[in-house]
């Protein structure tokens, strides 16, 4: 009765070191995966257009990046727009761009230096076509399909 | 379609959801181990602990879930497996102080929730970064104060709160991390503009030197006056890194190495305490200190040789000769037990979750949120390299806590907060990109 409760004992102690290393390879398995992912959905077109980052300050967006579009997309300072833009001249709710009747439409909500496409303030809601610039405090953005 | 299998997964968090399961195993055969050890039976004690710990678990999972939260998935499975881990060894090192460590880990997990939940806009941490400052500075030097401040074991980090004390050190280093975030974000185009050259480093202004000078003069008095060299080191190690990640200039590290080594050589020649450290570290089995200042360095010697490859099993060894095993020498007695191959998974762990910290940092949209979580990886990666160093005398044996797995609340609690933190920082990055 002993002896089995050893060897019960050593088995229990062997399996948690077993336990960690296979954590450890699911972890790793499943971090190496995810970034397949990351790489896959990086690499496909996801939006219906694209944003791409003509002139930029401090880095973010990079310039040239193209930045994937939905449907509606809101633009601005806070982390949790669409389209985030990274310049203390653009408001934290700067602007909203969307996809309706087969047209793209830009609309300022309210931001304190203005919307711009191709040099022009915003004024209501306004058209925006594939190779507009949309200026959104320092940052430009082009629209492309 | 195996895309779009991938890409449902993402969205139900099962790749969490399964890493818990293993978390689940681990916990239930460590604590099953160590108790049946001590009691020479498989009791039902033994499951009481994990079980609590796992339906913790499954509820942050399941809250964020619930929450529809796209961030990472393998962080917080990492961090319950090493709570995890830290929870077995206390009831190993010293059982009766279970209870409240597992309290802590309840309020870990809530701080983790409170995280996930607010602020509800990230960036917005970077617009009070003085008021972050202010506090930081203002916890640094709480434990000075006279009625609420303590010292315990030499290190006047603590404060009394209640019946028991807390180290505000800990919540420091997040605060620190995310003003240096939003600091470097603001001003790191004047510290990398660069007018002259000296050989291949670029020495910048004077003025904006003033910083670098005024943290390095905080930390040396962090060391002075509370006689902690862990937080000193660590202090001055995550400014460091974060300037050199902001700005990519080797002479801001060079300069700060030299200032750390000058500041260090100067305290060594003044503070007995200092020098104490020192000597343990440099001839811990010499005759005057091997029963004195150095018996718990060379008690965890032994037990790291004691180890040998696969160690002693779990419960089996002799983790008690060290004193205060449980808080400065957990990772000794984890390898006396688990032996090289539970050393070395062990230090795996935290590689990978430096790793994927380091990645989210890299993926992250903007300046702020990079340099935040490359910050908040690089506490994690310092705090393991100096306490692990310590304990294995590579350098100077220095009061930090080996994350998620010492004994502590304080340290648990904030450890939690920085992988909340880190996650939120991920799901910024995923939803801009538009994956699920």
């Amino acid at each position: 009765m002993e002896i089995t409760f050893a060897v019960l004992l050593w088995a229990v102690r062997i399996s948690f070191l077993v336990i960690l290393y296979l954590f450890l390879i699911r972890a790793f398995g499943a971090l190496q995966g995810s970034l397949a992912v990351e790489s896959a959905t990086a690499a496909r077109p996801t939006g219906i257009a694209h944003l791409v980052v003509q002139r930029s300050v401090r880095g973010a967006p990079r310039v040239g990046e193209r930045l994937p579009l939905r449907a509606v997309n809101a633009i601005g300072r806070d982390a949790g727009n669409d389209v985030v833009v990274n310049d203390e001249a653009a408001s934290a709710k700067h602007a909203l761009l969307e996809f309706a009747d087969g047209e793209w439409w830009i609309e300022d909500t309210g931001s304190t230096n203005g919307t711009m496409v191709n040099g022009e303030i915003v004024r209501s809601r306004e058209r925006v076509q594939y190779g507009d610039e949309v200026a959104i405090g320092r940052v430009a953005l082009r629209l492309e399909q | 379609m195996v895309r779009t299998q991938a890409l449902q997964l993402r969205r139900g968090r099962f790749t969490e959801l399964s890493l818990l399961f293993w978390v689940a195993a681990l916990a239930i055969t460590g604590f099953l181990a160590v108790v049946a050890a001590e009691t020479s039976a498989f009791g039902v004690s033994a499951i009481v602990v994990p079980v609590v710990f796992l339906a913790l678990m499954a509820s942050l999972h399941l809250f964020l879930v619930a929450r529809r939260f796209r961030g990472d998935q393998i962080l917080m499975p990492m961090a319950a497996g090493l709570t995890a881990i830290g929870l077995v060894l206390v009831q190993r090192l010293a059982s009766d102080l279970l209870v409240q460590q597992l309290s802590w880990t309840v309020i870990a997990a809530g701080a983790f929730a409170a995280t996930i939940l607010i602020p509800r806009d990230l960036t917005a941490l970077a617009r009070f970064k003085w008021t972050w400052a202010l506090l930081g500075l203002l916890l640094l030097i709480a434990p000075l104060l006279p009625v609420i401040g303590r010292e315990i074991n030499g290190a006047r980090i603590w404060v009394k709160v209640g019946p028991g004390s807390i180290e505000p050190w800990e919540a420091v280093k997040l605060l620190l991390v995310v003003f240096f975030a939003a600091y470097l974000e603001e001003y790191r185009e004047v510290l990398a503009q660069t007018q002259r050259r000296i050989g291949p480093f670029a020495v910048p202004p004077v003025p904006y030197l003033i910083p670098i000078v005024a943290m390095w003069l905080i930390a040396m008095l962090v060391m002075v006056f509370e006689k902690d060299l862990g937080a000193t080191l660590l202090f001055f190690g995550i400014f460091l890194a974060m300037l050199y990640l902001a700005t990519g200039e080797l002479f801001y590290v060079l300069i700060g190495m030299v200032l750390l080594f000058a500041g260090g050589l100067l305290a060594y020649s003044v503070f007995p305490h200092v020098q104490t450290r020192v000597d343990i570290w440099l001839r811990p089995f010499a005759d005057d200190l091997r029963f004195g200042t150095s018996y718990q360095l060379v008690q965890g010697l032994y037990a790291l040789g004691n180890g040998g490859l696969f160690g002693a099993g779990l419960g089996n060894g002799m983790p008690e000769r060290i004193p205060v095993v449980w808080s400065d020498f957990v990772f000794d007695a984890f390898a006396e037990e688990t032996g090289l191959a539970g050393a070395i998974a062990l230090l795996a762990t935290y590689l990978l979750f430096v790793y994927r910290g380091m990645l989210i940092a890299v993926r992250a949209p903007t300046p702020f949120l990079q340099l935040l979580a490359g910050g908040l990886s690089f506490i994690v990666a310092l705090q393991t390299l100096v306490i692990v160093g310590g304990n294995a005398r590579l350098i100077p044996l220095t009061g930090i806590t080996l994350p998620f797995v010492a004994y502590g609340g304080s340290s648990l609690v904030t450890n939690w907060m920085l992988v909340a933190l880190l996650m939120r920082v991920s799901e910024v990055s995923s939803r801009m990109r538009g994956s699920p």
